[in-house]
């Protein structure tokens, strides 16, 4: 079941151009890297522990700042000015690996928190698209439970749900099956693969090669905080181009 | 009965050393009993106690104006019942199914109320006419308890629950200006109220405004603007360094000098905010101990979703924070109730000061152990109560406890 692939003169959703990001300890944690998502694309990231890809990740969406460089989120180009801040994270979604529910708000109200105060939008038509959102995602008889009396799947069923809610145009995925019991990976992955059928632009960093194999329209492999290669997933895992990915593809297939 | 003798057994005589411990405290603590029992039914002279006890209660208020004493208690009675009924008709929204308008441990306080209701004015030797009001209270609570549980559950239910976080300030308002005067009703200055109404004045004062103070204070020691942080944290390491008294006395003499004549406020308002200022700086570090403990990725996820960091802490990371602080900020404020005896010293007549004033007097000389074991038994029900609010909050608030 292969994704469709995306209208070739799709706008550029993401365009990151030589992004070099130093922590505060010195260390060079992103080394000019590049990546251009279409709207539509699924775009796989992958690489080993500490190669930068979570960072990577995380800079899209301005949750980690970046020194050198250039970062354009469907037209807007991040920089420092709040307010262009803000409008990004509206538009981009974000999953965690560690779910981040809140978990003194029930499963509807996590949905509806951010929709309410950010978009400013009456709260009878919020719950009403909460609970579609829910029923999509597989839990809308948990509704009205606390995240804590979930399980691992069910609850970053939500998060991915509680993303949707502010209907964002881009979704990024931060390792969001690493923190799950295997049973529960594929109800995630799932969910993840319907969205991508239905035409979300999405980056996901995940070791998933299943995942990878069957949804992604490019797979990204970094490391040491460099794009290492880029390549169509049928062409990355038969016949990399690059020593570094074969070695990598050694160790994980 | 069998079952009855072997839970003895296991308990209290499973071993030698089990029986001979268990004897030996029996023993002891028995004759304690006895011991306390013959000094308070023929020993103590409870005289002191049932001649002063307006004293105690309300100091030197004047006595044709305690009729709005009177309301105020009755209005504290009327909404302390009405919300409980409110939380019970309307339990936690994953709870919903399994709620009951009176659960198993409500019968008990119920019942545990009103027996104290009804023989707790009698042993303190109250006139007839006390007596009787403190009966009606005690039964327009239980009345509100019971109308508000009936009537709430459903949509108006949930409306009236969403008034309480406003109603219970304005009540506090109200009574405070019915307790003071003013507008029409003759006034009563500060340094005429006494007692028990000083004390819980004093008290829930400073508890009410310590608690935004300390959650500012606490903020502002985990922000990132190098003035504020080290502003707060100088402020909270001096407060928590000096003890209480030294502080007491510095506000009744420098507040003098410092503001000019006739603006410094009474020595009751005085004392009151040096009372707040104190527990701000200890509640700061309950509340900082919260956010601690709050992880990073609330913040973030928080962030993502487009909530600006003013939205962030207010609606996800405060929330949590407060809710882990709640047992350690609900210890500094039994201590703060505690704390308001010193006030004493500086020559406020609070429960602890009127009791001395009463001591002083040669007509009850030598009746210490009767006035102190009454300021112990009066205190201890005003942090009971504390504590058991702060345990059905806890539980209310925590939604990870299945119970």
């Amino acid at each position: 079941m292969m994704t469709s692939p995306p209208p070739s003169a799709a706008p550029l959703m993401i365009e990151a151009r030589a992004v070099h990001k130093w922590y505060p300890n010195g260390f060079h944690a992103l080394r000019g890297c590049d990546l251009r998502v279409a709207r539509g694309e699924v775009v796989v990231i992958m690489g080993p522990s500490g190669s930068g890809k979570s960072t990577f990740l995380r800079t899209f969406n301005a949750l980690e700042d970046f020194q050198q460089g250039s970062i354009v989120i469907d037209g807007i180009p991040l920089c420092d000015d709040l307010r262009q801040i803000d409008a990004i994270r509206r538009e981009v979604g974000m999953v965690f690996q560690q779910f981040n529910l809140f978990p003194h708000l029930t499963v509807l109200q996590n949905l509806t928190l951010a929709p309410v105060l950010v978009r400013r939008r009456p709260r009878d038509e919020v719950e009403a698209q909460a609970r579609r959102l829910l029923e999509r995602v597989g839990i809308a008889e948990q509704a009205d439970k606390f995240p804590g009396q979930l399980s691992g799947g069910q609850q970053q069923r939500v998060a991915i749900a509680r993303s949707l809610c502010m209907e964002p145009r881009i979704l990024l995925f931060d390792e969001p099956t690493s923190a799950l019991d295997p049973e529960m990976v594929r109800e995630v992955l799932d969910v993840m693969q319907t969205l991508a059928r239905d035409g979300m632009t999405m980056v996901v960093v995940t070791h998933e090669v299943g995942f990878a194999r069957q949804v992604a329209h490019r797979v990204v492999l970094m490391a040491d905080g460099e794009v290492v290669e880029e390549a169509p997933p049928q062409q990355f895992f038969t016949a990399p181009a690059q020593d570094r990915s074969r070695r990598f593809l050694e160790q994980i297939l | 009965m069998a079952g009855l003798l072997r839970r003895l057994r296991r308990d209290y005589f499973a071993n030698p050393l089990d029986a001979a411990l268990s004897i030996t405290l029996g023993l002891l603590l028995t004759a304690a009993l006895l011991a306390g029992l013959r000094w308070a039914l023929s020993q103590a002279q409870w005289a002191v106690i049932q001649v002063n006890a307006t004293l105690f209660a309300v100091g030197r208020y004047p006595l044709e104006q305690q009729w709005r004493l009177w309301l105020v208690t009755a209005l504290l009675a009327a909404a302390s019942g009405s919300s409980w009924g409110l939380l019970r008709a309307l339990p936690r929204r994953d709870r919903r199914r399994e709620a009951q308008l009176w659960p198993g441990n409500d019968r008990i306080a119920v019942a545990g109320f009103a027996a104290l209701a009804l023989v707790l004015p009698a042993l303190l030797g109250l006139s007839l006419p006390l007596q009787l009001r403190w009966w009606l209270i005690s039964a327009l609570l239980l009345a509100a308890r019971w109308v508000c549980g009936r009537w709430g559950q459903g949509r108006r239910g949930r409306q009236a629950l969403r008034l309480l976080p406003l109603a219970w300030p304005c009540l506090y308002l109200f009574g405070l200006g019915l307790i003071a005067g003013g507008l029409g009703l003759i006034a009563v200055p500060p340094n005429e109220w006494g007692g028990l109404l000083l004390t819980l004045v004093q008290a829930s004062l400073a508890i009410l405004l310590c608690f935004p103070l300390g959650v500012l204070l606490a903020l502002g020691r985990r922000s990132t603007l190098p003035l504020l942080r080290w502003s707060s944290v100088l402020y909270i390491e001096f407060i928590r360094g000096a003890p209480l008294i030294t502080l007491l006395f510095l506000g009744q003499n420098i507040l003098g000098f410092l503001l000019p004549g006739g603006v410094a406020p009474e020595r009751v308002w005085r004392a009151a905010l040096v009372l707040t200022l104190f527990a701000a700086a200890y509640l700061a570090e309950a509340v900082r101990a919260g956010l601690a403990a709050v992880p990073r990725g609330q913040l973030e996820a928080a962030r993502s979703l487009g909530l600006s960091t003013a939205q962030a802490l207010a609606r996800v990371v405060l929330p949590q924070a407060i809710r882990t602080a709640v047992p350690a900020m609900v210890g500094q404020f039994i201590s703060l109730l505690q704390d308001t005896t010193l006030l004493s010293l500086i020559g406020l007549l609070e429960l602890l000061g009127s009791a001395r004033t009463v001591m002083a007097n040669p007509a009850f000389l030598g009746r210490n152990a009767e006035v102190y074991l009454t300021l112990a038994v009066l205190f201890w029900c005003c942090c009971a109560a504390l504590g058991l609010g702060s345990r059905a909050l806890e539980r209310r608030l925590n939604p990870n406890t299945t119970a």
